[in-house]
């Protein structure tokens, strides 16, 4: 197995989950289905995780099949910077639907409408657009069935929609440039990485060693507020790892640390499916002061402290390279 | 005028060029990496004590999270060995760097805070929880920032040192 197997493996799952995701919402609106609104909920979320690792992926798989014959660059680079587009959409469509989540387990009471639930329809309409144009110009890349790259290039530009769109995409050439040139930027946004590593350690580290039996007079429920602050943490470090990701994306491509890394932050979030989605929550959510936490949600915890921690690991692993040798242009 | 003899001695050491030079992963790497643990239970533990004080997450009964001290005192134990051995592996690179010491005198100030909020606030039995929190806001607010700046600081060490190592 090569890049190009791992892209095309995990590429067509944002693009359809998306669809499926959008689907649902809209038939809970009409519905006034409850379930099925929380369903597209936690869909979004899963398909803006795996989104990331399908757009790591893709440099892998364009260093595959670059020197082929018939292959353009430059459809390459137009399909990167659609990706990019869709991703940013895709990313807020699931940072909505998580904050429309954690309202309705915060103050559970009747379906009903509020900003959170708007912001994730108008988000999730724009990334299936946007999805499918991703779709469309990797598709484009290499499948002779289509035409020839040279054909294909001359046809992206006929289209006055796929235009528009291409002026709001970012050239990736341009943002990898953006994020090396400075130092100064780049120690920024590692230094955020870190502080956003602690913030998330702290909150999600008291939630776990509660559940684990640490300092049991705490309420778990109580402590379980603390978790936007944990989902903070992460969203600086989702922020701040793509963007040094695409400022060197060769050089984090070809590192294994770098791959295992992500594995850890996948199981992770198959560990929060299986706390909210299993009986796990509601089996700690109202226990009080010196009340132990039933088997399962203790491995849960304890399987997310071991998770966080070998995320952190195998990321200083990575860092390995980087920090002795100054970013080069 | 170079930087001091007696870092060229320490970085000649065999111990010092083994954490330098090994491809070992347990060598500087893995010192580095429980570097990042400590940082990670001792800012962690305290980042949740501040918020805690400053009123985020206020059905968190205050007074059992007395209990963090602990984890924050274990990460400042795993920290303060593995930064010794860190500026032991290299010493020119480190002791030739102001950041360095703005670093230690940081997390000086911000230890310092770390211990007047466990003894002004978590060590007297006889305060409620609002007395606890008027007590701790301010504390609270600095901690933030200094272990902020702490970790600020920490991150540019890898940016602005002069040498990388004794200059030949």
């Amino acid at each position: 197995m090569n890049f190009a197997h791992l892209h095309l493996l995990l590429n067509h799952f944002p693009i359809i989950g998306t669809i499926v995701g959008l689907g649902l919402l809209l038939i809970s609106l009409i519905g006034k289905n409850e379930d099925l609104r929380r369903a597209s909920l936690i869909i979004f979320p899963a398909m803006a995780l795996l989104a990331i690792i399908a757009f790591f992926s893709g440099v892998g798989a364009q260093g595959a099949i670059k020197k082929a014959p018939g292959v353009s660059e430059a459809l390459i680079e137009r399909h990167q910077g659609a990706a990019m587009l869709a991703m940013l959409f895709m990313e807020a469509t699931g940072a909505f639907s998580i904050a429309a989540l954690w309202r309705a387990q915060a103050r559970p009471r009747p379906a009903g409408w509020n900003s959170s639930l708007s912001a994730v329809l108008v988000f999730s309409i724009v990334t299936v657009g946007l999805m499918a144009r991703v779709g469309t110009t990797g598709g484009d890349i290499r499948h002779p069935e289509i035409g020839s790259g040279h054909e294909q290039e001359e046809l992206a530009e006929r289209s006055t929609i796929s235009k528009a769109i291409h002026v709001f995409e970012p050239s990736p050439g341009r943002v990898a440039e953006l994020m090396t040139t400075s130092k100064w930027w780049w120690a920024f946004m590692m230094d955020m990485h870190f502080v956003g590593l602690a913030l998330l350690i702290g909150a999600v580290g008291i939630l776990d060693l509660r559940m684990l039996g640490f300092a049991k007079q705490i309420p778990i429920r109580s402590v379980h507020g603390l978790l936007p602050w944990a989902m903070l943490g992460f969203g600086i470090n989702l922020v701040t790892g793509v963007l040094a990701f695409t400022g060197m994306d060769q050089y984090y491509t070809y590192d294994w640390a770098f791959w295992l890394k992500m594995l850890a932050i996948m199981l992770l979030g198959l560990n929060a499916a299986a706390f909210y989605l299993t009986n796990a929550f509601q089996s700690v959510a109202e226990l009080g002061p010196g009340d132990e936490a039933p088997p399962l949600a203790k491995f849960i915890a304890a399987t997310s402290l071991f998770l966080w921690f070998a995320v952190i690991t195998l990321g200083r692993y990575i860092q390995s390279f980087a920090d002795t040798v100054s970013v080069h242009k | 005028m170079g930087p001091p003899m007696f870092l060229q001695a320490i970085e000649d050491t065999g111990f010092s060029t083994w954490l330098r030079e090994s491809e070992s992963p347990f060598a500087f790497y893995f010192i580095l990496l429980f570097h990042t643990f400590g940082l990670a239970l001792l800012v962690g533990a305290n980042a949740v004590v501040d918020l805690r004080l400053l009123g985020v997450a206020r059905s968190i009964p205050l007074a059992p999270l007395k209990r963090l001290f602990r984890i924050m005192w274990i990460g400042f134990a795993t920290n303060a060995l593995t930064g010794i051995l860190l500026v032991f592996a290299y010493p020119t690179k480190t002791l030739t760097n102001y950041d360095f010491y703005a670093k230690l005198t940081i997390i000086g100030f911000a230890v310092w805070v770390m211990q007047k909020q466990k003894k002004q606030v978590f060590d007297d039995a006889s305060l409620n929880e609002p007395d606890m929190m008027a007590r701790g806001a301010s504390l609270a607010k600095w901690s933030l920032v200094l272990w902020f700046s702490a970790i600020t600081a920490g991150r540019l060490l890898a940016y602005t040192y002069k040498y990388l190592t004794y200059p030949s």
